[in-house]
């Protein structure tokens, strides 16, 4: 074999090609139709519809994708959403807002404490509650602990996700004795019901107090454990780098918010930027994307890499706010039938998954006329829509994954 | 607190800093298609004529005092009229703005406290037609299409408007007013929620 045959295009593969072009080079097979032609009818390829889910583990949930694929490449994908739509904005029409509140719980069901949060921040605004100001640290407390469990549980289901168990099994310990902590405060495990209108169901006990400090310590020290395993894990880290870029650009534009946001550089955090509650009395970093220890702005292991360090910062937050706390009571008086007078409200705060807003209309009966609530996986999941498009199906786990959904908050 | 003495001096005009920013935007670019507007309050709004929605939006995205770059939310909120009237749908557009995030006015607080905006569309009930926003935000698409899933608004111009959460052969829309919750869907009992 002579030297020539080894460059693409010329050489002896010119000379049995029927290709006789005067002196240009032969047109490389970029699209199906002409590999078709040039490979012959025999080996014919097609575009194949392949459908993932709704019962698929590595779609987190209820999530039907159907995807066109050229061999390993996704050409085109569609999401179809809503097997898990229980109409939470037509019972929000239908019941008071104190019995709509546990609704909320059942949005995304793994940050219930956090969309209690700012669906009652909504209510109270609307009917000018005011609210304890150690209520407001109960809260801020609460839904940050709320945070870690649903950062650890998107830390570990992404391992999962990509082939690595044993994160996935770990992580579980520190979360199990979270939700005994959220368990023993509000007597649930996953829906809580423990923010209401006005402050907060119970006041936190010395004992439990105790329990949490252990817990942080745990979770601190576990932490550089965790990332041992899986973000430096050369495996996961060629697994996740440089895949299902979502840039800055594309991040805004779909409307992207939370750790997909943060990962694409905007430097953005609703309870720094617009801080609620009393969060504007911590001090907190927020993490933002860099291409620090593998791959770049915006991929899967910056979004992954986030949700690592805001684990850390939610930790410091807890310790400033136990250290802060005021004593006094956790819950306003509030009357029997609430009504808010006639308005409008929208408020929006940070989930763990994006902002989570609550728009409300009032039309001064102890039922709202509208309530409408804007779910952060909602947008996060459209944008996978355009940014899978040439991803190979393995990295399509990985970007869907990534994006850590709950499809109970997709759908509401 | 560093900027405690700053805070006397916001009081002076009650209204919201951004919604006024964007409503002098609208008056010089598109003053024929603002409606009505409301500065102050918990909830300041703008409301624009449904014509040439999608131009009047690029300008908000572009416009340099603006730069409305992300579209939080779509809403259809359903107000149906008594006797003769047939009532209007209105829909609410959230914008917000993370170009602006370094713009230290932009944060100015109101009494509302977030530097969001708020545009409204009002159109007939009976004919809910409101042009797409698709092509300056991206993510306005599944937005719009829960709104014509849920409330029955329909956008125009935009390509596969279709339900999103709800079956294809789903009745009606339930968030408007006047749905009827049907006894049952391919002979699955339903339970209104009205009798939950």
């Amino acid at each position: 074999m002579s030297d020539a045959g080894h460059t693409p295009g010329g050489g002896d593969v010119a000379e049995r090609d029927v290709y006789t072009g005067a002196g240009e080079p032969a047109p490389s097979p970029s699209s199906v139709h002409e590999r078709q032609e040039l490979v012959g009818r025999d080996l014919r390829t097609e575009e194949l519809v392949l459908n993932i889910g709704p019962q698929h583990p590595a779609t987190h949930g209820v999530l039907r994708v159907v995807i066109k694929t050229d061999g390993e490449f996704v050409r085109e994908l569609e999401p179809h959403v809503g097997n898990l739509h229980r109409c939470a904005e037509k019972i929000g029409e239908s019941v008071p807002y104190y019995q709509w509140l546990p609704y909320v719980d059942r949005m995304d069901y793994l940050a219930a404490m956090c969309n209690e949060h700012v669906a009652a921040m909504a209510i109270e605004k609307l009917g000018g509650v005011e609210v304890p100001e150690r209520a407001e640290y109960c809260r801020v407390i609460i839904a940050e602990v709320q945070r870690i469990l649903s950062h650890l549980m998107a830390i570990g289901v992404y391992g999962l996700d990509l082939g690595a168990f044993t994160p996935f099994l770990h992580q579980f310990r520190e979360r199990e004795r979270g939700m005994d902590l959220l368990d023993h405060i509000s007597g649930g495990r996953l829906l809580y019901h423990y923010i209401q209108i006005g402050g907060v169901k119970r006041d936190f006990s010395r004992e439990w107090l105790d329990e949490l400090d252990a817990w942080l310590a745990s979770v601190e020290r576990r932490l550089p454990e965790y990332n041992t395993l899986l973000l430096n894990n050369r495996v996961f880290q060629q697994r996740t780098a440089h895949i299902g870029l979502i840039n800055e650009e594309t991040a805004k534009r779909w409307g992207v918010t939370g750790p997909g946001l943060r990962a694409a550089g905007v430097d953005w955090d609703l309870r720094r930027d617009v801080p609620y509650s009393v969060y504007d009395r911590f001090e907190f970093e927020v993490p933002c994307g860099e291409s620090g220890i593998a791959g770049e702005l915006g991929d899967c292991f910056n979004r992954h890499w986030i949700r690592v360090r805001e684990v850390e910062e939610s930790l410091k937050i807890i310790r400033q706010a136990l250290a802060q706390m005021p004593e006094g009571p956790t819950m306003a008086k509030m009357p029997k039938s609430f009504k808010a007078p006639k308005g409008e409200i929208y408020v929006r705060g940070e989930n763990p998954r994006g902002e989570l807003g609550v728009y409300i209309v009032s039309d001064g009966k102890p039922t709202a006329y509208r309530i409408r609530c804007r779910g952060p996986s909602f947008s996060n999941i459209a944008v996978i829509t355009e940014v899978a498009r040439g991803t190979m199906i393995a990295d399509l786990v990985a970007l869907i994954g990534s994006q850590d959904i709950v499809l109970g908050e997709v759908d509401r | 607190m560093a900027d405690a003495p700053e805070e006397p001096e916001t009081p002076a005009s009650n209204a919201d800093p951004v919604t006024e920013r964007a409503l002098g935007v609208l008056e010089t670019e598109h003053a024929d298609s603002v409606v009505a507007s409301e500065m102050t309050g918990a909830h300041p709004w703008i409301q624009v004529k449904a014509e040439g929605l999608a131009d009047l939006m690029r300008t908000l995205r572009d416009h340099d005092d603006t730069q409305l770059d992300c579209c939080h939310l779509i809403t259809g909120v359903d107000y149906p009229g008594k006797g003769k009237d047939v009532g209007e749908i209105e829909v609410l557009y959230h914008l917000c703005s993370y170009a602006k995030r370094e713009d230290a006015a932009y944060f100015k607080r109101a009494e509302k406290n977030d530097p969001w905006v708020a545009i409204k569309v009002r159109v007939p009930r009976d004919a809910p037609n409101v042009p797409t926003v698709m092509e300056v935000w991206t993510g306005a698409d599944w937005h719009e299409r829960e709104t014509y899933d849920l409330v029955g608004v329909r956008f125009t111009g935009r390509p596969d408007l279709r339900r999103i959460l709800l079956p294809e052969d789903w009745p009606g829309h339930p968030l408007r007013k006047d749905w009827e919750t049907p006894a049952s869907y391919h002979g699955i009992p339903i339970i209104a929620p009205e009798d939950l």
